[in-house]
């Protein structure tokens, strides 16, 4: 008997919770007005849990920063001071529940979205803002596909895979000239994913361009490898000079472990986007190896006075050092709180066409403003060069954002 | 004949199972649809988008249910035919522009041709519990590996489904907050509960059962065994095939992980076994008590009472108080919230 | 000579001429019985795979390091495989929470190293620290399951490993961590080079896995366990007390996922979800191997090292799981009770 009541209580249990959950925000929808007890939403969708929650939590941390520089700033002045509120959402790098809380939060009112840091889940809500009519701002998330859609009202911040991949072959090509050795030989390690896929593809078709031979290209499954040094051996047989290695944090750390076990002759490794080498913890992790390795990538500017200042806040608030993903996050909010100042109305569609003809100024290193192109990707967005050296990623080339001087070859060993 | 009919009730409850009221199960099915028809008027669009993904899991599970609930196999690699009916439904979509519902009833196919084969082998070698668990497993993995790293179907970018400017039913696609996503969801959901009481109740459901209770009597008195278990396979991957088809027109994007990676295929098996493993109502009430539980726990959790509020904020609590719930869902009610029920009930 | 004694296990196991090689009805004896002919078999298919990655890859130094990365690492899939296969065998259970086990122990081993202690030093406590949560979560939570469907236990033990993972980013935050070993550096070996730390990790698992072993063949403890797992009505017939065999074998399975934490700890980034990584492989390794049998695992956990690092240079398009899901098909089908018969 105990039993069947206790049955019963867990099957009503999960029933009245969801009622509650579903009536909460039921009663504050009012259809995309968006102006509900005097604020503007603006919706941050990031993985809060998951295998990517650091990074989603820093981005959600940055986006929370913006919208309480902006509100002590006095809000949105042509809305009558009119404060953002930032309703923030965890997809759980989860793109069916990024879908759900899209839709959640466009329904609570926010008049604008950013996110979401993996491709799939961008993917999905940018459907979800189009077929809306909400505007979505992508702070990160590579994938050349999601703006191949021809959708309307996403834009992104970040640049794109190929873009990575193009300016990184470039890069690579002029400071090598610079020093007086051209590069002669490329091999590339990536992960299988499409964003290691199509930095790859940009690299080499750009690399060709400059005379260099892309070879050997090798893949891996950044999910699941555990170790890269039959790869490196396969590098260091195939005589190229430089390393260049697209990927993430966990496996950019296993492919310079591997170099240092390995010991390729190598002029310099090189990561284009990657999610390692240009983090301040990655030459703790690996130790003195780290050295020289370099990083195109899109990366905040440090030599701005406002960006120093916003790293200092978010160490001061968060006791974390700020990443570039925060930084964007801070921007994209930015991108929107502009657009609403310009179109003086939460209107979703008017704040959709003042984001698309708007110019706002970024913490990002780049040739200028954040503004977007007709697809709706950002037209400044590029990387910059970075490069560990005594111990820290530094900002080398181009020399308008270099900190200091690229080392090229970057070992002194060879 | 009389050999067959003793044991197979006995394992199944443990006492002789009274006959199953088919047709009060139609009844039942008939009743709820006509109820449930106006739920998508009422809620709105967030909740409703969490009632289509309720129904894509029951869909997910009902096959699941039929293979491994009925069918005694127990597969955890449901996935692969998930991912067979969604990357059907899109590849023809997106690269020869052909109608979902012709795709999707290509994915029933190619998954029920598929199940199949993996069934054939399977069983040939003689695979058993666990071992046979890990089998199909394995060969969800290996779809997905391939489909990671093959040209033909996009590799890991996998597809996006176009927009279209117009709504059509034909090419499945409405406004966003369309009741017709849910009416269709409901449609194909109402669809396979009506296949698997039809097959329960038929000579193949009975055959299917009798070789899940005890495989070396029911081919002693004749019974196909292997030809009845590839069948129920072969409906069961259908019936899934059918979810991912679906999945792919509603949420317009698929990608290797989310066709055919694990979690998928413990998305099939979660509402079965929470509702009532071998039970027509299992992985309906599974879908509905599992779906919405996500989005219940982070609700609370957004807003927390205040002895909570320290809590606010931080990533990964929504997901404990979620698999605290799991673990105790599943060790109060072993036999899920239908067998539960059944239980009380027939007790009176 | 060497083959006399399989012929004889094989013959005793094939009374019906069934294909089968080795119910798991076989009588005792049998099983003492080293299984020569099958290691020479799976030691020569082995050497054809690397002769034809050498003609594959053309270089004899890749395969090299193929060979002695794939060897080291299967020692670490092997390590992480035995705790898993002990409580597999004896307890029927699917256990999705090893990974986050052993991600557990790599925050404990983040933590002591912190404290100043030297990172193999700290097994001394990671080991009992785990055994103590395993005694903990079997009879606290696992007991109320013992004995329902495999899928019941898939689901309560895919809950306690969504709680370890969430709880550690939580409390940790994700930030990446890592542990360094001292002195760690590369070490020639046959025209390869391997890290000190892989090598130390390796030998680790060798050692325990020969622990284990004598654990379960030449104590009381370790025979009460194979009663148990043979079969456990009858255990407790002669006066077994299961609850405790299951909840030690359980609190075993999970000291091996604490030992193994700890041994990786130097060459793994230390994030919450960094167990689960092991889960598939560990899954695959512990059937490979058969269900229980802890030298199996062992070899199963080189097999598919092999296989993985090997596979990278057969397909290079490819991932190299795929080579590892094709071998694991293939034994499956060709020996469905694993290479090795349960013995443990």
């Amino acid at each position: 008997m105990r039993k069947t009541w206790t049955a019963t209580l867990a099957l009503a249990l999960p029933l009245a919770l969801a009622a509650c959950g579903g009536s909460a925000p039921a009663g504050t929808s009012n259809g995309g007005g968006g102006q509900s007890g005097g604020t503007i939403k603006i919706g941050s969708l990031h993985p809060l849990s998951g295998s990517s929650a650091a990074d989603g939590q820093q981005m959600d941390n940055g986006a929370k920063l913006a919208v309480e520089a902006i509100n002590n700033a006095g809000g949105i002045k042509s809305q009558g001071g009119k404060k953002l509120e930032l309703v923030s959402a965890d997809t759980q790098g989860k793109p069916e529940v990024g879908q759900s809380e899209a839709q959640r939060l466009i329904q609570e009112g926010a008049v604008g979205l950013l996110g979401t840091y993996q491709s799939a889940v961008s993917a999905n809500v940018s459907t979800v803002a189009e077929r809306n009519k909400v505007p979505f701002v992508i702070d990160v998330s590579s994938a050349d596909s999601i703006l191949a859609q021809g959708y309307k009202y996403t834009f992104r911040v970040q640049p794109s895979s190929t873009v990575l991949g193009t300016s990184g072959a470039q890069f690579l090509d002029q400071v090598a000239k610079a020093a007086g050795k051209p590069v002669k030989q490329v091999a590339v390690l990536h992960e299988q994913g499409p964003f290691g896929t199509a930095v790859r593809d940009a690299f080499k078709a750009e690399a060709a361009k400059a005379g260099i031979k892309v070879e050997p290209a090798i893949a891996y499954d950044a999910a699941s490898v555990s170790d890269l040094t039959t790869q490196v051996t396969q590098v260091k047989a195939s005589g190229a000079d430089v390393l260049m290695v697209a990927g993430y944090y966990r496996d950019g750390v296993l492919a310079a472990k591997a170099v240092d076990t390995i010991k390729p002759t190598l002029n310099a490794v090189y990561g284009v986007a990657n999610g390692a080498f240009d983090l301040p913890q990655f030459p703790k992790e690996v130790g003195a190896p780290a050295e020289g390795y370099f990083d195109a990538n899109y990366h905040a500017d440090m030599t701005k006075p406002d960006m120093q200042a916003l790293a200092k806040l978010y160490t001061e608030r968060y006791n974390d050092q700020i990443r570039t993903g925060a930084v964007l996050a801070y921007d994209s909010v930015q991108v929107i709180a502009a657009a609403l100042e310009k179109a003086g109305s939460a209107d979703a569609t008017k704040v959709r066409d003042a984001i698309a003809s708007g110019e706002v100024p970024t913490l990002i290193a780049g040739p200028g403003t954040i503004k977007f192109g007709p697809t709706g990707e950002n037209v400044n967005a590029t990387p910059i060069l970075m490069q560990v050296q005594g111990g820290a990623p530094k900002q080398v080339f181009p020399a308008d954002k270099a900190e200091a001087q690229p080392v090229y070859p970057a070992f002194k060993s060879q | 004949m009389t050999t067959t009919t003793a044991p197979a009730p006995a394992t199944a409850a443990g006492k002789p199972l009274p006959r199953q009221p088919w047709n009060r199960h139609l009844l039942a099915i008939a009743v709820l649809t006509v109820l449930l028809i106006p739920l998508p008027l009422i809620l709105p669009p967030a909740q409703a988008s969490v009632a289509v993904r309720v129904l894509i899991f029951a869909l997910m599970s009902i096959g699941w249910n039929m293979m491994s609930g009925f069918g005694g196999m127990f597969s955890f690699g449901h996935a692969a035919y998930f991912g067979i009916g969604a990357y059907t439904g899109a590849y023809l979509l997106v690269e020869h522009d052909v109608s979902p519902w012709i795709g999707m009833l290509a994915g029933m196919v190619i998954a029920a041709a598929f199940a199949t084969l993996i069934g054939f082998l399977a069983l040939r070698y003689k695979l058993r519990g666990a071992y046979f668990a890990l089998a199909t497993f394995a060969f969800a993995e290996m779809l997905r590996l391939w489909a990671t790293n093959s040209e033909f179907v996009n590799r890991a970018v996998g597809y996006h489904v176009p927009l279209r400017v117009d709504t059509s039913w034909w090419w499945i696609q409405f406004e966003p907050a369309s009741p017709n996503y849910f009416w269709i969801a409901l449609g194909l959901t109402v669809v396979a509960l009506v296949v698997s009481v039809q097959f329960v109740r038929s000579r193949a459901g009975m055959f299917a059962k009798a070789a899940r209770d005890d495989e070396d009597a029911a081919a002693t008195i004749g019974i196909p065994v292997m030809r009845y278990k590839l069948l129920t396979m072969a409906l069961s991957a259908a019936i899934t095939a059918v979810a991912g088809a679906f999945y792919v027109q509603y949420f317009l994007f698929i990608d290797p992980d989310l066709a055919f990676g694990s979690s998928v295929s413990i998305q099939a098996i979660l509402p079965a076994v929470i509702g009532g493993v071998a039970t027509i109502w299992g992985p309906v009430i599974g879908a509905v008590v599992m779906g919405p539980l996500n989005d219940v726990t982070a609700t609370i959790l957004r807003n927390p009472p205040p002895a909570l509020e320290f809590l606010q904020g931080r990533g990964g609590l929504d997901v404990i108080v979620y698999g605290v719930l799991l673990i105790i869902i599943v060790l109060l009610l072993p036999k899920g919230v239908y067998g539960a029920i059944r239980k009380r009930w027939s007790r009176r | 000579m060497t083959f006399s004694p399989d012929q004889d296990h094989v013959a005793a196991g094939n009374g019906g001429g069934v294909a089968t090689l080795d119910p798991d009805e076989l009588p005792a004896p049998a099983a003492r019985s080293v299984p020569w002919l099958r290691i020479v078999v799976i030691a020569a298919l082995i050497v054809v795979a690397i002769g034809l990655a050498y003609l594959r890859a053309g270089s004899g130094v890749v395969v090299t390091q193929a060979v002695v990365t794939g060897i080291l690492i299967g020692g670490v899939y092997g390590l992480v495989a035995m705790g898993l296969t002990l409580i597999f065998g004896v307890l029927d259970i699917v256990n999705f929470a090893h990974g986050s086990f052993l991600a557990l122990a790599l925050f404990l081993t983040f933590g002591l190293t912190q404290a100043g202690l030297h990172v193999y030093l700290a097994l001394a406590i990671s080991v009992p620290a785990m055994f103590l949560l395993g005694v903990l979560v079997q009879r606290g939570i696992l007991a109320g399951a013992m004995g329902k469907p495999l899928e019941n236990q898939l689901l309560i033990t895919l809950g306690i490993s969504l709680i370890i993972e969430n709880a550690l980013l939580l409390f940790f935050g994700g930030n990446p961590r890592s542990v360094a070993l001292s002195g760690d550096r590369g070490v020639p070996i046959l025209g390869a080079v391997a890290n000190l730390s892989r090598i130390l990790a390796f030998l680790g698992a060798l050692l325990l896995a020969g622990l284990l072993y004598l654990l379960l063949q030449r104590t009381r403890l370790g025979t009460a366990i194979r009663a148990v797992a043979a079969n456990d009505t009858g255990a407790q017939l002669v006066g077994i007390d299961t609850r405790v065999i299951y909840a030690v074998t359980f609190a075993i399975g999970t000291a091996c996922a604490g030992a193994a934490g700890t041994l990786v700890a130097p060459l793994v980034t230390i994030e919450p979800t960094t167990g689960s990584l092991f889960n598939i492989v560990a899954f695959v390794v512990v059937v490979l191997g058969g269900m229980g049998n802890v030298v199996g695992a062992l070899v199963g956990g080189l097999i598919i090292g092999l296989a993985e690092q090997l596979g990278g240079i057969y397909l290079p398009g490819q991932s190299p799981l795929l080579s590892v899901f094709i071998v694991f098909v293939l034994v499956l089908f060709l020996r469905p009770q694993g290479l090795f018969r349960r013995s443990a």
